[in-house]
């Protein structure tokens, strides 16, 4: 296992709210590891902690107890500006409502995290065109989102996620929005990249979408019930 | 993320909500609006005081004799006012004392001056005007030239002929369409023969004068004054200023020998100096320069107000994109500058819009009335300085809110 190029590592994570006068405990130690070039989905059942785990591996939260290293980084009890920093640079979220701003044209969504990352203007919109020919909307860089289909909206997110070369991209949903045939070539988006070295976690309950992955982790009450590997060619992640 | 950024992110925002944004700005426009017509038009007046009127008023290196100061601008206490309403007239023997205290004056005049109802060319008619009767100097020494005809002379006075000289503003109104000089005009019951037109003075005092006549101080007192040898004010120009002190000095001790005043005792008269004036009209600038900051405040206070509701408003319609910003790698930083940025660009367009229509309204009331106008550079400063600050001010705690959003609640609000 050493041997091989691990990206993210967990042991133990837990994470409890306080609801009320309640304690919900949403993860109760969730150990997995995730290698670089992997594609992995992650499922369960609403309450499952599928989302919690999402936004720990995202870096938006932090857990209440456990080890999260991200490229070798403990990420756990790291300061805000730090997490910002991380997502900003090895994540790619893409969101099942797509998340876009609705004034600005899908070049200056997909330029957004390149001005977080303090890109020079003239590089921000090369890098970001080129992100943009990669989901194949060349063509439709000066649209604003509500000029756009819904599918065309999820390629321009899609776009933003990966413009900043991350680590990982992480999807929520991705086809929670969008019907059949679209959903198909949105996941059609996700194989090329996953075929050209793109690791993708991806968060569904659809049992379609996540037969494109090659392992499955399913939660249940804040804990790993599974983590099975779909396709031979693929070796089962010991964790 | 750089404030440039911020910057254009927020014109965009205000771009794209055009009325809303009008209506923001309404208060920090109307703030800076008057903050920039008043300090237009005070410093018009100063500059104007200073530079023509103290002079023309008073005329230059010239010291006024009269009975009781005629500026007042603080609180003269009761005292002062009640001893100073005991000095008596000046008289013609007053003149003499004068005369013989300063032989070597360049020019001495006097004169005495009341309000006439109207005077008349026929059926023209114009109200109003100040009838002065003044020594054959009067004109010279109070610096009102003659542009047509002649001034009024040694031999007018002697005999107290019924000559007049009129101001520009008299003769638009009598004359439109002819030349005044040789005609008769009618000054109450009397009738008076025009030999001279002052020059126009325009302007704000200007049009006073404009608004004057001058006949012999002889013919005034025969025929316009209750008393037969008062005189209002007695004026001395010397070639110089420095020569003006001495000359006043001399005159105060030949006055209050005359008098009979004693060592301790008050004067019984006073000097009106053109520093005098000024000294009033500075005292009197120091009061709507002190009270501009109270007045143009609260404007500017509701503009903060309603810019921080809106900045609040705008912050709550928005949690989502701040979620958003955050998850693609906004630092709580960014989120703040975005904020500030927006509402300082908000307030500082608000200042932009308030100086172009301070500039504006200080030009009109320059164009319509009498006012002058002059938009001095650190107004301008000051006035985008208050800007940026109401800005920044109001837009703190709608940024700190929208900066402490906790990314995970933001993506999921709608």
């Amino acid at each position: 296992m050493n041997t091989r190029d691990i990206i993210i590592e967990t042991h133990g994570l837990r994470k409890e709210y306080e609801m009320g006068s309640e304690t919900v405990y949403a993860l109760r130690g969730v150990d997995v590891s995730i290698e670089r070039n992997e594609y992995i989905a992650v499922m369960g059942p609403s309450g499952s902690g599928k989302s919690t785990l999402m936004n720990l591996i995202g870096c938006l939260d932090t857990p209440t107890a456990g080890e999260y290293l991200l490229n070798g980084q403990a990420v756990q009890g790291l300061e805000d500006d730090e997490l910002a920093r991380i997502r900003n640079r090895e994540i790619g979220f893409v969101f099942q409502t797509f998340n876009l701003l609705p004034r600005a044209t899908a070049l200056h969504n997909v330029e957004l995290p390149l001005i977080y990352a303090g890109v020079p203007a003239k590089e921000r919109s090369k890098r970001a065109e080129h992100a943009l020919e990669q989901t194949g909307l060349a063509d439709r860089m000066d649209h604003k989102p509500n000029e756009l289909s819904g599918g065309q909206r999820q390629r321009v997110a899609i776009a933003r996620a990966l413009v900043n070369v991350p680590s990982i991209l992480l999807a929520d949903e991705p086809t929670g929005n969008l019907d059949s045939v679209t959903s198909a070539d949105i996941m059609k988006v996700f194989d090329e990249l996953h075929d050209a070295g793109q690791t993708i976690i991806m968060v569904t309950h659809e049992l379609e979408v996540s037969e494109h992955a090659e392992r499955v982790i399913t939660l249940r009450d804040g804990m790993v019930e599974s983590h099975d590997a779909q396709r031979e060619q693929r070796p089962v992640v010991e964790v | 993320m750089k404030p440039l950024e911020g910057i254009v992110l927020a014109l965009q925002q205000v771009w794209a909500h055009k009325l809303k944004s009008a209506f923001t700005l309404l208060g920090v426009v109307i703030g800076v609006t008057f903050l920039i017509a008043v300090i237009t038009v005070v410093e018009g007046m100063n500059r104007y005081v200073q530079d023509d009127l103290a002079g023309s008023i008073f005329g230059v290196n010239t010291v006024t004799i009269v009975r009781r100061n005629r500026i007042t601008t603080g609180p003269e206490s009761e005292n002062a006012r009640r001893r100073a309403s005991r000095n008596p007239q000046l008289t013609i023997r007053d003149v003499e004392v004068v005369r013989a205290a300063v032989p070597d004056a360049w020019l001495l005049s006097f004169y005495e001056d009341r309000n006439l109802p109207e005077v008349r060319n026929k059926e023209l008619r114009r109200r109003n005007v100040r009838l002065i009767g003044g020594s054959p100097d009067h004109a010279e020494l109070q610096g009102m030239p003659i542009e047509f005809g002649r001034g009024l002379t040694e031999l007018d006075e002697r005999r107290g002929l019924r000559n007049v000289i009129i101001g520009a503003g008299i003769v638009d109104r009598l004359f439109p369409d002819e030349s005044p000089l040789e005609k008769d005009i009618r000054l109450g019951p009397h009738t008076f023969r025009v030999v001279g037109v002052f020059e126009r003075q325009g302007g704000m005092f200007g049009s006073i004068r404009d608004a004057a006549i001058l006949i012999p101080f002889a013919t005034y007192r025969q025929n316009f004054s209750r008393s037969k040898n008062e005189v209002d004010a007695i004026s001395i120009k010397m070639r110089s200023a420095e020569e003006l002190e001495d000359v006043t000095l001399a005159v105060e001790a030949a006055l209050r020998s005359d008098r009979g005043l004693r060592p301790g005792e008050e004067n019984t008269f006073h000097f009106e100096t053109s520093e005098e004036l000024l000294g009033a009209w500075r005292s009197i600038s120091r009061i709507l320069f002190a009270a501009i900051p109270a007045l143009v405040g609260v404007s500017l206070v509701v503009g903060g107000i309603v810019i921080m509701n809106i900045m609040l408003l705008s912050v709550a319609g928005r949690i989502k994109e701040i979620g958003v910003r955050k998850a693609i790698g906004a630092r709580r930083q960014d989120i703040l500058i975005q904020f500030l940025a927006e509402s300082a660009t908000l307030s500082l367009l608000g200042a932009a819009i308030g100086i172009m229509l301070g500039i504006g309204l200080g030009a009109v009331v320059d164009r319509i009335s009498p006012l002058p106008a002059a938009v001095p550079m650190w107004a301008i400063v000051v006035a985008l300085s208050v800007g940026l600050f109401v800005g920044v001010a109001s837009g703190i705690y709608p940024a700190w809110k929208a900066a402490n959003q906790d990314p995970i609640v933001a993506l999921h609000s709608e």
